[in-house]
Order: C-alpha cells, then sequence, then structure tokens
C-alpha cells in the first residue's frame, strides 16, 4: 500500500456502551491495519449533554489502545460525524445504536440512519445493543402463558357476571383491572397489553348481553374503563422499569464484589499456579463454570490447573490470532466459542499473558449478559500475570546485575593479583640476567622470591579454577564412605610436609561414623582452614569432630583475634579479606571452603569461640546407614 | 641391567618447550642421559630406538592421548613409566596408574620432588632383581620372608588382611598404589568395589604403625587416588 490507509472512526458518546464500541473500532483497526481515531461530538443540539467525565474516560481507554482522539463541535451529532469522515477520508464509522427505552438512547439511531441518508464514502459500523432485558424476562412457555392469561379474564368476566342485573357497571372495572395488573406482573407486558384488549372486547361483549342492556347507554363507561386499563398499562411499565433496575443495580453489586474478591486473590497470588487457582475459583462462583488459564509455551499450551484434557486445542498462534482479529463478527465482548468451551485473550498493558477458558457447568453456555463481566475478569487476570512476569523480569536483572557487580570485582582482584607476583618474577629475572656479578646471598634471595611468587600464583589460579568449576557444577563431590581420619591425616601430613610442624591439636574419637566425602575437595577445606587459622592465630589450633544426629561436625578452632561480627559471613565471599588481614592469601579460600562443603550437601559457619577466637564449623549429612563393615573388623 | 656405562637414560615426552626447557638441564645436571620428544610418535619412535630407563610421559600430548602412548610403551616395556599431570585430574591419575604407570606428578612440581620421584622408580627395577626382603623406614621395619614387621624394635601383630595390605604397599616401594590395585592384591578379584574395607583397613595399619595416625609418617594417602607407603621420611 503506497498511500496511508484511511482511518476508522468511532463515535463515543458518555454511554457503557462506548466500551463495546472501543473494542470494536480496535478490533476492525487490526483487522484491516488502519489508523483508528476515537470521536466524541458535542453536538449543540443534543438532548440531553453527555458527561464529559465520563466521555474523558472512554476517550483515554482508546488511547490505550492505540486510538488517537479527537473532539469536535458541531450543530448535530450527525452533522459532526459526516463533516469529520469526510475531513479525515475515513474508510469506516463505527456507532452504536440502542433499543434504549428512553429518549436520547435513540440518538444514535436517528444518527445512524441519518448519516446513511447523506451518502457517505465510509462503510457504517452500527452497533446495537446486546438484548440485555431478554433474559430478565420471566421465562415461561407462551403457551401456558397464554392460556393463564385468558383463564385470568375469563375468571374476571364470571366475577362481572355476579355483579347484579341492575347493578352499577363501575363495579367490574376494578375486577379487570386486578386482572390485567395480574397478568402484566405475572406474564410481562405483552400478554398484559393483549389482556387489556381483549378485557375492552369482554366489556363490549357484556354490553351486548341483554343482562347489561341498559347499562349500554352509559358509553362514557366504557371510555372510563379504557382510561382504567391505559393506565394500570403505564403503572405496570413503571413497574416493570424499576424491578429491571432494581435488578441492574444487583447485577451491579455482585459484579463489584466478585471483582473485589478476585483482585484480592489475585494480589495474594505469587505463582501462575496460584493465580490460575483464584481465577478457578472465583470463575466457578460467579459463571458456575470451570476455568483454566492457558500460558503459551513455544508451540504449545500449558493449562493451568493442569491437566487440560482437550487435545483439538489449537497451537498457540492460531488461538491468539483468532482472539486478537479472528474475522469475528458480532459483540467485540462475547468470548471466543471453541468446541463446546469459550475463549478469552489475557492482555495486559503491552502483550498477551495468555489465554482464559472457560467451560460452562451448565446447558446454557455464557449468556450475553455475564460477558462484561468476564472480560472485567480476564483483564484483571491478565494485570496479576503481567505483574508476576515483571516481577521475574526485575529479579533477573537483579541477579544480573549482582553477577555484573561480581565479575567486575573478580576481574579487578584477579589482575591485581595476578600481576603483582609477575612483576615480582619479571623483576627478578631481568635483575639476575644482569651482566655483572650479583653477591651470591642477593643471588639467592632473587632466586627464592622467584620460586614463592610462582607458587603464589600457581596457587592463586589453582584456586581460581577450583572455585569456577565448584560454582559452575563441573566439579563435582566425588563422595565415598571413609573415616574423618584418613583426611585430616592426609590434610596434616601434606601441610608439615610442607610447612614443617604445626601446632595443631587434633581431637577425633575413635568411633567415629564413616562418613561419604571427596576426600580430595575436604582434604582441600582442612588445609585453607588450617592454614587461615595458623596465619591469625599463632596460638595453635583445636581440630575436633562429633557426631550428631544425621551428621558429622567438624571444627577448627583457633585463639586469635577473632572475626567481627560483620565478617562473619561476608569473608565467605570471594575475594573479600579482613581488615588488618596483611600479606598472603587473596581471600578465595574460605569462598573455596564453603563451595566444597556446600557441594556435599553440607554447612560450614563461623562463629566466635567462647573465650575468644574463631570456630570454623563444618556439618557434613550423614544420608542413610553406612556400607557394611568386612568380616572381622572391629 | 641400566643401559650404557650405568647411567640412566631418562625420555621426556612432554610438548611444552618451557617445562622441557626446565627438565633437561635440572636432569642432565643430576647425571642422567635425557632424551626428549614433543609428540607421541616421536616418544614411541625414541623409546623404541633407545630403550630408556625411564620414561616421564604427559598425559596431554598434541596428536595423541597419552593414555594411549602409555597402553603402546606397556605392550613391550616393563620400564618405570611417570606420568605429568595437572592438579585436580585424580581420574586421570587413577586411569594411567591403573593402565600401568608407575607414578605420577602433579603440575606444577619441583625439582626436588621430580628427583625423588625419579630415584624411588629406578630403585624399583634394581631392587626387584636385587630380591631384597628387608625394608626399613624410621621406626618401621618389615621383613616380607620372614612375614614379621616390627615397631621400634619390637614386634607388632598384624592380622592376615593387615599383613597383606602393608605387603602389597611395600612391594611398591614408595610408589603409589591405586585403590583398585589394592584391592585386588589384597582381596582378589571380589574386592573390588569395596573402597570403604581397605579405607577401614588401612585406618588400623595407621593406629598399629603409626607414632600419631592424624599424621601419618609413613602410610600417605593420595586423595581419590590411593595411598603410598613412605619408608624415607626424614623424621622430624
Amino acid at each position: 500500500m503506497d498511500t496511508p490507509a484511511r482511518p476508522i472512526l468511532v463515535a463515543l458518546g458518555s454511554e457503557v456502551r462506548a466500551l463495546r464500541l472501543i473494542q470494536a473500532a480496535g478490533r476492525l483497526a487490526r483487522e484491516r491495519n488502519a489508523p483508528w481515531l476515537a470521536v466524541h461530538v458535542e453536538a449543540a443540539s443534543g438532548a440531553i449533554p453527555d458527561d464529559l467525565e465520563q466521555v474523558q474516560v472512554w476517550m483515554q481507554e482508546a488511547q490505550r489502545l492505540g486510538a488517537g482522539v479527537q473532539t469536535v463541535s458541531a450543530p448535530t451529532l450527525a452533522q459532526g460525524l459526516a463533516d469529520l469522515t469526510r475531513a479525515t477520508h475515513a474508510q469506516a464509522l463505527v456507532l452504536g445504536r440502542s433499543r434504549g427505552r428512553w429518549p436520547w438512547a435513540r440518538l444514535g439511531h436517528s444518527t445512524a440512519d441519518e448519516l446513511q441518508r447523506r451518502g457517505l464514502d465510509a462503510d457504517l459500523v452500527v452497533l446495537d445493543d446486546p438484548p440485555e432485558a431478554a433474559g430478565a424476562e420471566r421465562p415461561g412457555t407462551p403457551f401456558g402463558a397464554t392460556l393463564g392469561t385468558l383463564l385470568v379474564l375469563a375468571a374476571c368476566t364470571g366475577l362481572a357476571w355476579l355483579v347484579p342485573r341492575e347493578g352499577n357497571l363501575s363495579l367490574v372495572l376494578p375486577v379487570y383491572l386486578l386482572g390485567v395488573a395480574v397478568i402484566a406482573h405475572r406474564w410481562g407486558q405483552g400478554l398484559g397489553v393483549l389482556a387489556s384488549t381483549l378485557s375492552a372486547l369482554l366489556y363490549d361483549f357484556l354490553l351486548e348481553t341483554p343482562r347489561f342492556r341498559h347499562a349500554a347507554e352509559h358509553w362514557p363507561n366504557l371510555l372510563f374503563f379504557l382510561a382504567m386499563l391505559l393506565s394500570a398499562q403505564l403503572v405496570m411499565g413503571l413497574l416493570r422499569r424499576l424491578r429491571l433496575q432494581a435488578r441492574e443495580v444487583q447485577r451491579r453489586e455482585f459484579h463489584t464484589a466478585s471483582l473485589y474478591l478476585l483482585g484480592r486473590a489475585l494480589a495474594r497470588s505469587r505463582t501462575p499456579e496460584e493465580i490460575a487457582a483464584a481465577a478457578g475459583e472465583h470463575i466457578g462462583r460467579a459463571f458456575k463454570a470451570k476455568a483454566w488459564l492457558l500460558l503459551p509455551r513455544e508451540d504449545t499450551w500449558q493449562a493451568l490447573p493442569s491437566p487440560l484434557e482437550d487435545p483439538s486445542l489449537p497451537p498457540p498462534s492460531e488461538l491468539a490470532a483468532s482472539l486478537d482479529l479472528g474475522g469475528r463478527q458480532g459483540d467485540p465482548l462475547e468470548p471466543l466459542p471453541l468446541g463446546g468451551a469459550f475463549y478469552l485473550p489475557l492482555t495486559g498493558t503491552d502483550r498477551s499473558e495468555g489465554v482464559l477458558r472457560i467451560l460452562p457447568r451448565e446447558a446454557g453456555g455464557l449468556p450475553p449478559r455475564t460477558w462484561e463481566l468476564l472480560q472485567a475478569f480476564a483483564a484483571q487476570i491478565a494485570l496479576a500475570l503481567e505483574r508476576l512476569r515483571w516481577l521475574e523480569e526485575a529479579r533477573r536483572a537483579q541477579l544480573e546485575r549482582e553477577t555484573e557487580r561480581m565479575r567486575s570485582t573478580l576481574l579487578g582482584a584477579i589482575g591485581h593479583d595476578l600481576r603483582t607476583p609477575l612483576a615480582a618474577i619479571h623483576g627478578a629475572a631481568g635483575t639476575l640476567l644482569l651482566p655483572g656479578d650479583l653477591e651470591d646471598s642477593a643471588r639467592r634471595d632473587l632466586l627464592a622470591m622467584i620460586q614463592d611468587e610462582s607458587e603464589r600464583l600457581a596457587h592463586l589460579l589453582g584456586d581460581l579454577l577450583d572455585l569456577t568449576r565448584l560454582e559452575s557444577g563441573v566439579l563435582r563431590a566425588q563422595k565415598e564412605w571413609q573415616p574423618l581420619e584418613e583426611v585430616v591425616g592426609a590434610a596434616l601430613g601434606r601441610l608439615e610436609r610442607r610447612e614443617g610442624p604445626l601446632p595443631v591439636r587434633v581431637d577425633l574419637p575413635p568411633d567415629l561414623p564413616l562418613v561419604p566425602l571427596d576426600a580430595a575437595l575436604m582434604e582441600e577445606v582442612l588445609i585453607n582452614l588450617l592454614t587461615n587459622a595458623r596465619r591469625h592465630a599463632p596460638g595453635g589450633v583445636d581440630l575436633r569432630a562429633w557426631s550428631e544426629p544425621g551428621c558429622l561436625a567438624l571444627e577448627v578452632a583457633d585463639r586469635g583475634p577473632g572475626v567481627p561480627e560483620a565478617f562473619r559471613e561476608r569473608m565467605f565471599d570471594p575475594f573479600v579479606r579482613l581488615p588488618g588481614a596483611g600479606e598472603g592469601g587473596v581471600g578465595l579460600g574460605l569462598a573455596i571452603c564453603r563451595a566444597i562443603v556446600q557441594a556435599h550437601d553440607g554447612t560450614l559457619t563461623a562463629e566466635a569461640r567462647s573465650g575468644g577466637g574463631t570456630a570454623f564449623r563444618i556439618r557434613l549429612p550423614l544420608p542413610g546407614e553406612p556400607p557394611a563393615l568386612p568380616e572381622g573388623a572391629p | 641391567m641400566t643401559s650404557g656405562a650405568g647411567t640412566p637414560r631418562i625420555l621426556v615426552v612432554e610438548d611444552e618447550p618451557a617445562l622441557r626447557r626446565f627438565l633437561v638441564p635440572t636432569l642432565t645436571g643430576q647425571g642422567y642421559q635425557v632424551l626428549t620428544a614433543a609428540t607421541a610418535a616421536e616418544g614411541l619412535a625414541l623409546a623404541r630406538s633407545h630403550n630408556p630407563d625411564l620414561v616421564l610421559l604427559d598425559l596431554g600430548l598434541p596428536d595423541q592421548d597419552g593414555m594411549e602412548v602409555l597402553r603402546q610403551l606397556r605392550l613391550w616395556s616393563a620400564r618405570p613409566i611417570l606420568i605429568l599431570s595437572a592438579r585436580n585430574q585424580e581420574r586421570d591419575k587413577v586411569r594411567a596408574l591403573d593402565g600401568g604407570a608407575d607414578d605420577y606428578l602433579a603440575k606444577p612440581f619441583g625439582a626436588a620432588e621430580l628427583l625423588a620421584r625419579l630415584r624411588v622408580a629406578l630403585r624399583r627395577t634394581i631392587q626387584t632383581e636385587a630380591g631384597e626382603t628387608v625394608v626399613a623406614g624410621g621406626s618401621l621395619r618389615v621383613d616380607l620372608a620372614r612375614r614379621e614387621v616390627s615397631l621400634e624394635g619390637r614386634p607388632v601383630h598384624l592380622t592376615t588382611l593387615e599383613y597383606r595390605l602393608l605387603e602389597a604397599l611395600v612391594r611398591r616401594n614408595g610408589r603409589v598404589a591405586t585403590h583398585a590395585q589394592l584391592l585386588a592384591d589384597v582381596w582378589g578379584p571380589g574386592g573390588a568395589g569395596n573402597t570403604h574395607y581397605l579405607r577401614i583397613y588401612m585406618a588400623m595399619l595407621r593406629r598399629k604403625l603409626e607414632a600419631d595416625p592424624t599424621r601419618p609418617r609413613h602410610f600417605l594417602t593420595e586423595p581419590n587416588v590411593g595411598y603410598r607407603l613412605e619408608l624415607d621420611a626424614s623424621e622430624g
């Protein structure tokens, strides 16, 4: 299309039906891929001025759905719409028409007709109000109602017959009045009118009978009679309208209450499952129907509550399309019927969140008077789903920021900790290569420094690799049942061979149970904890273990200066060093320890030791029974 | 029988030039003859043509898996093979040891550690030939011919299984023994998989033969790999 699509206009007043008009126009605009414009005409000759505030609400709603808005002043509504249609070259004009009872409600009717007469170059889409009152009538078989009417009239005539021959005919009137009132009340206005007419005819007949012959001269009586019947009709009409209004108020109250209850339940929901449960409960109560949420998952639907025993359900892309455009005729509030169930789109503020599937429990399906409330329910559910999605997105963004921050901290720390030993090694090697003699002791110093620094580098790299592989799950604990003593021995042995005798007091009860652990990883933990303790607490270290119900506890405790409360948890984060910890270590040791213990499903905590110092406590779970011991073992 | 005029010949199969640069002067400085190969193919060819007394084999070679080189060497040579492997790769170590390697060195390693392992590995060949039956280290003494064990001169009574475990370790003479090897030596084919048996007997051996079982000097644990009996340990 080279030229921009011609717009679609929708005429809005303050009436409730504007919501339907907006939805219909929006749907038409999407279908034809055209812009749309919500128009309000301030007519100079308008019978009753529109509630401008309400108009504003509808205009905003249209704007939210993507419409442009415009307000024009014109002598009449039809004039204004016609002018604007021509001015914007609109391809279609959507407006409403009610079969309302009030004079001003027929305005649309006349406007539509008048616009048609003007011969506009645009499609006129006229929406009739749904036959809302139809369902409000008391049901009854037409045959039974007619029979009842006839019986009542017959009874009235019988009563009239009892009036004494010379009696006043006006006595008959209240009898018929009562009969017609009963009929109109019981079987509706239509039969009421019929009954009035029949009463008049019967009355005529009565006058023809010899019994009342002389009364025929009182023809004004007939006039009186007719006036009475007419007034009865009027009263009945008013009564009926009042009754409808009362019912409408009741219905609104019910709507408000059920929406409130649903909203409260949704606000408490934290998962899609909970939303589905809340929706199911409240829809079940308000519409006598079962409800499912269908959430699109790639090419299929995830039904909540599952399972959804309906294999005929079209895939998300198709169903969403038919819900969105559909080429559906009829009322835009009507749910899409499909194989016995009804479907409503759950559209949030910016995108579709899923579909609501309703399966009525009763044969009548979903009568039109429920559509509006259903749509309101759907809107609430969609908003709840959207809220969850946003929460999830916010949480993910938070996590990403956290990871990003962590990464940059890590990079900074690694950069520093790698560069320092490298610089020392590089410098020392350069000095050693300088021409000229270097004193023997200085040469040895430099060489020793190269060795120390490269060991530090190797250690740091090893730690980094371990931590990365532990956290990414590449490195898994290969657990085997074994005595704790062996791991303690391996760790102590390795440390002492490397650094000479250690002031470690070991207290392992001989009857400790076997524990499943990865010996290499747990040795790493012990070496880290013992090295730490030795670095911070020269006074000596206590290593002891004991068994607790369901787990084995191991403690490495020192008599050092202790760890400030604020650091007791933080020091397990990578690259966190205690203030004043001095040289050595880059702050990875404890992070690795915790990662390893967690890979064993255990816990590692630091606690203040009574009497001063810090106690690192490891708890390893003892799942089930250790394997059987060989025969002859103690 | 050692080759040449009593100086052991060592083949280094290692693709990293930096490590070769470190290994060659270290080894020649100790009086070994050194051959180097940077690839598996080159290493296998040199091994065939020169029949070295010991092979230092890196598991990560560019052209072939080091395990495959080990397998092919073991088809015809019983000479000691030392594996160079990265830290934390216990699975590879165990595979190499069970596949016939004598011992391993985890990178990074120092010159002292390397030379100590070399001596242990070379001694194996010498000792097997000498048929020596008494080994001693520190206060521990084991007489394999008379099946006697003593600690600080006092005889120690061991159960049959404990003794078989000790014997299996002694026969390796300082080299590491994997769990699978020890289980097979002590319990026979039925012992496979029952590593916790082994650990319990090892704990009992330590209680009988170590001064402080939580600081073992002789019965060393190689975590997730196996055990090593260290008799050369200097008494601290």
